[in-house]
């Protein structure tokens, strides 16, 4: 079987590692606009990156990037961290998600960093913030529902 | 169902105008015009878009399914959309705010369809909401309800309209 996210064996090995490239390899829109992510330097979380892309612009006036991208981007982030930062391996499975914009995000590269706010047995509640100059003066937050999947050893 | 009030002040530009407008506006989109995202119809307020299927919109390529960002970003880009054919003339209005209600998983291979409309204009502020689809609009994947802020013709870059209704010829 093709390894992925629902065979319990890889999904375990890669968190051990905490090998999120070999995650993100298997996300094509994620890699299509630029998400990255690297240890943060000052805790035990990761910094999500999204690489300031032409191909993310979504206002070519001012020119900023495309809110539903950087939503995107966001999600993608909460997602992952959600993976790793969970107490076992579970697949997580987006319920809503809502998103506040709060300043406009030039095309410049784009952080988040994510909060784990609650880790039920069924659900999960994952804050991201969204940062390009100065994390103190985020572009957007955004706040996450996630149904948690028990993986079974044969999925 | 539909409420007709934002859109009287517009009533003055057929739907084919606004169709050819919109798809120039998500055709200057750099993202959406990366993606081949395509306006089929509008009835202002109402905007109807279909984006086609390409494998760079998967979100877990083992199981084939679509990244849940990509359904935020039509949700946005089509409130958006419908937004601009809702005012008394086109305004530049970014999102303040977006919600998606996740309701099935999107499945790779099939078009996005999304059916976005503005339900109220206000001196500042456009409320919308979206469905997004693919087999059947009966089952719907996501919902959306976006907030757009009107920045108001000052903010609004001269010749933004003339822009959207230019002529056909300089689109060759």
């Amino acid at each position: 079987m093709l390894e992925g996210f629902h065979d319990v064996a890889w999904l375990a090995r890669t968190r051990a590692e905490g090998d999120v490239a070999a995650w993100l390899a298997l996300i094509p829109y994620a890699r299509r606009i630029g998400v990255g992510a690297a240890p943060d330097p000052q805790g035990e979380g990761l910094i999500f990156r999204l690489a300031p892309e032409e191909g993310n612009v979504g206002n070519v006036l001012l020119p900023a990037l495309h809110g539903g991208v950087v939503a995107a981007f966001m999600e993608t982030a909460a997602t992952l961290d959600l993976m790793l930062a969970a107490r076992e391996p579970r697949l997580p499975r987006i319920v809503d998600f809502a998103i506040d914009y709060l300043r406009t995000a030039r095309v410049a590269p784009t952080y988040a960093r994510c909060a784990l706010l609650r880790e039920g047995r069924r659900l999960a509640n994952v804050h991201v913030s969204a940062w390009q100059a100065s994390e103190a003066e985020p572009v957007a937050t955004a706040r996450l529902h996630f149904v948690l999947a028990t993986l079974e050893g044969d999925a | 169902m539909n409420q007709r009030e934002p859109a009287e002040a517009n009533a003055a530009v057929s739907a084919e105008a606004w169709q050819r407008a919109l798809t120039r506006f998500v055709t200057v989109i750099p993202h959406t015009r990366g993606l081949g995202l395509e306006v089929v119809a509008v009835d202002p307020p109402e905007v109807l878009l279909r984006l086609p299927w390409h494998d760079d919109l998967l979100g877990d390529a083992a199981r084939g399914l679509v990244h849940g960002g990509v359904l935020t970003m039509l949700l946005d880009t089509a409130c958006g959309s419908s937004v601009l054919c809702a005012l008394p003339s086109p305004e530049v209005c970014p999102t303040l705010d977006l919600r998606v209600d996740h309701y099935r998983p999107a499945v790779a291979g099939q078009p996005l369809w999304v059916r976005a409309r503005a339900l109220r204009v206000t001196a500042s502020m456009v409320f919308t909401e979206g469905t997004l689809w693919q087999a059947s609009a009966e089952r719907p994947v996501a919902r959306g309800i976006g907030n757009f802020v009107r920045l108001g013709a000052r903010n609004t870059p001269p010749g933004f309209a003339r822009a959207l209704f230019a002529e056909e010829d300089d689109h060759a």
